[in-house]
């Protein structure tokens, strides 16, 4: 059976493994950004944290998912099997380039320029999210999105601990040797990785705020 | 753009041309193959996962216990390769599952008549490739039903037909391949009527081994001579309606190696029957989860038989 037969009997099918996965890549994706961002910035305030968070997290990248999953199994409230511990683990991946980026954008700002906000009286607070945060928004951004693409590709692996997802049909092809079904999980996770790359990428460039 | 085309397809000539100047050579070839393999020894084959190794390494060690000189080509790739390199005589012996010989290189429709497989997989080797089925092993390394062993004890239960009526409360996880053959999940249901609490948790194999041996799931299907099985404290609940089909594991024969060694026959026959699941499982385990060598294992396996 060809690739585009398979999908026509089975479009329903691939349709809501789609949307699993969008779901499963968005909310991990989600949770990565409200970790990763003001882990981001924590390390621009506690310079000393630099080493550890940043160590972990490349770490975290190092691991390879089926043992990552053996790890989180026994692990009560973030472990087990299904949808929950593939989102774990996602979160985890993903959060490398968010808090990179998001220290990297922070601590590029120009140190005149902070200067003069602190000179015109601005708390702390206000300097962050006045004028660091806008002027890192961009290089943020592209760790933004850099983790959603790598979600959408990894988040095939969610398949492997019975999460769903478009890696179902991937593990199902690779176990019946048919490759028809392998691309029925493959070609749409393609689709939507260009597809959120060139949404953010839209997005990033309205963001730029020196442009 | 027109010249480098040119270039390239002078240069495919001149290289068709260099070929072509080896090509009356080519006869010499397989001579210059036969002169290197010793035609004094027994060629053993293997595929390429531990418990074929495994088992290529006893029946190896096992014939130099009769005085037979040996070679090894174990660790050859899958079903495939194997069988082209035992057609073509480039192994006399390899440890085939008469299962795999039936569905993959027969390709006939799946069955659970262990006797019918038999018939099916010794006539047909014989007829077509003269090659013979020896005494099986002893074991069945087929898909088995696997529940965590103090639930077994506690439950008092031996086999699938037992299990049906607590299974209405057991969380399954099962591995892909499981799912989607013929020969599993759909069918396993009907033949014992049975049904879980929950739809199956579809994941990787590994780690529903893991799952189950931490309690996050209560069924799984795994393999029956897995060493995980001896690792974990799993216990295998007993096919009793023969649902699953046979994959009676046995060495494959090139018929002249009988004649080129009389002594082979015998040597072969003596391993029949001497590897139970429970066995296999605990050779596969000591290589597998202990990481022990397998010349090693095969060694003091065949201490323990009668020669």
């Amino acid at each position: 059976m060809s690739f585009f037969e398979y999908l026509a009997l089975n479009r329903a099918e691939v349709l809501s493994s789609t949307l699993e996965h969008v779901w499963l890549v968005a909310v991990s994706s989600g949770l990565a950004i409200a970790i990763g961002v003001p882990a981001g910035i924590l390390l621009t305030r506690r310079p000393r944290l630099r080493a550890p968070i940043l160590g972990f997290a490349n770490v975290v990248q190092t691991i390879p998912s089926l043992a990552l999953f053996g790890f989180l199994i026994p692990l009560p409230f973030i472990g087990g099997i299904g949808a929950r511990t593939a989102i774990v683990a996602l979160v985890l991946y993903g959060l490398l380039p968010l808090i990179r980026n998001t220290y990297t954008g922070i601590t590029s700002v120009d140190p005149a320029v902070r200067e003069a906000a602190h000179g015109m009286g601005m708390t702390d607070a206000q300097v962050l999210w006045l004028v660091e945060l806008r002027l890192a928004a961009p290089v943020i951004l592209a760790g933004v999105r850099i983790a959603v693409v790598l979600g959408v590709g990894i988040g095939t692996i969610a398949a492997a601990i019975g999460g769903g997802g478009l890696g179902e049909f991937i593990f199902r092809g690779v176990a019946m040797v048919n490759s028809a079904v392998i691309l029925a999980g493959a070609v749409p996770a393609a689709l939507l990785a260009l597809i959120a790359d060139g949404g953010l990428h839209l997005l990033e460039r309205r963001l730029d705020w020196r442009r | 753009m027109k010249r480098s085309s040119s270039a390239a397809r002078a240069k495919l000539q001149r290289a068709k041309r260099r070929t072509s100047a080896l090509l009356p050579l080519l006869p010499l070839l397989p001579l210059l193959a036969s002169a290197c393999s010793r035609p004094d020894a027994i060629v053993v084959g293997s595929k390429n996962f531990t418990e074929s190794m495994l088992l290529g390494e006893i029946v190896a060690q096992q014939l130099e216990r009769y005085q037979l000189r040996v070679e090894r080509k174990l660790y050859l790739g899958g079903t495939f390769v194997c069988h082209e390199a035992i057609k073509a005589g480039q192994i006399d012996v390899y440890v085939e599952y008469t299962g795999t010989a039936y569905s993959a290189i027969l390709v006939l429709p799946a069955t659970t008549d262990a006797a019918q497989v038999w018939r099916a997989v010794d006539s047909t080797y014989a007829a077509r490739w003269n090659l013979k089925w020896a005494e099986p092993l002893g074991f069945n390394n087929t898909f088995a039903m696997l529940i965590r062993r103090r639930d077994a004890e506690r439950l008092g239960i031996r086999t699938l037909s037992q299990a049906v009526r607590y299974a209405r409360t057991w969380r399954p996880a099962f591995g892909y391949e499981f799912v989607e053959r013929e020969d599993g999940y759909q069918g396993l249901l009907k033949a014992y009527g049975l049904t879980f609490a929950a739809r199956p948790a579809v994941m990787d194999l590994g780690l529903s081994y893991k799952a189950l041996a931490e309690g996050r799931a209560d069924i799984i299907a795994g393999n029956s001579t897995d060493g995980q099985v001896a690792a974990l404290d799993l216990f295998q609940l007993e096919d009793d309606r023969h649902y699953f089909p046979p994959y009676e594991a046995a060495p494959v024969v090139r018929r002249d190696l009988f004649t080129r060694f009389p002594a082979a026959r015998g040597a072969l026959a003596k391993l029949g029957g001497t590897i139970t699941e429970e066995k296999m499982r605990q050779l596969n385990y000591q290589v597998d989860v202990a990481h022990r060598p397998a010349i090693e294992v095969a060694r003091e396996f065949l201490a323990g038989v009668e020669k």
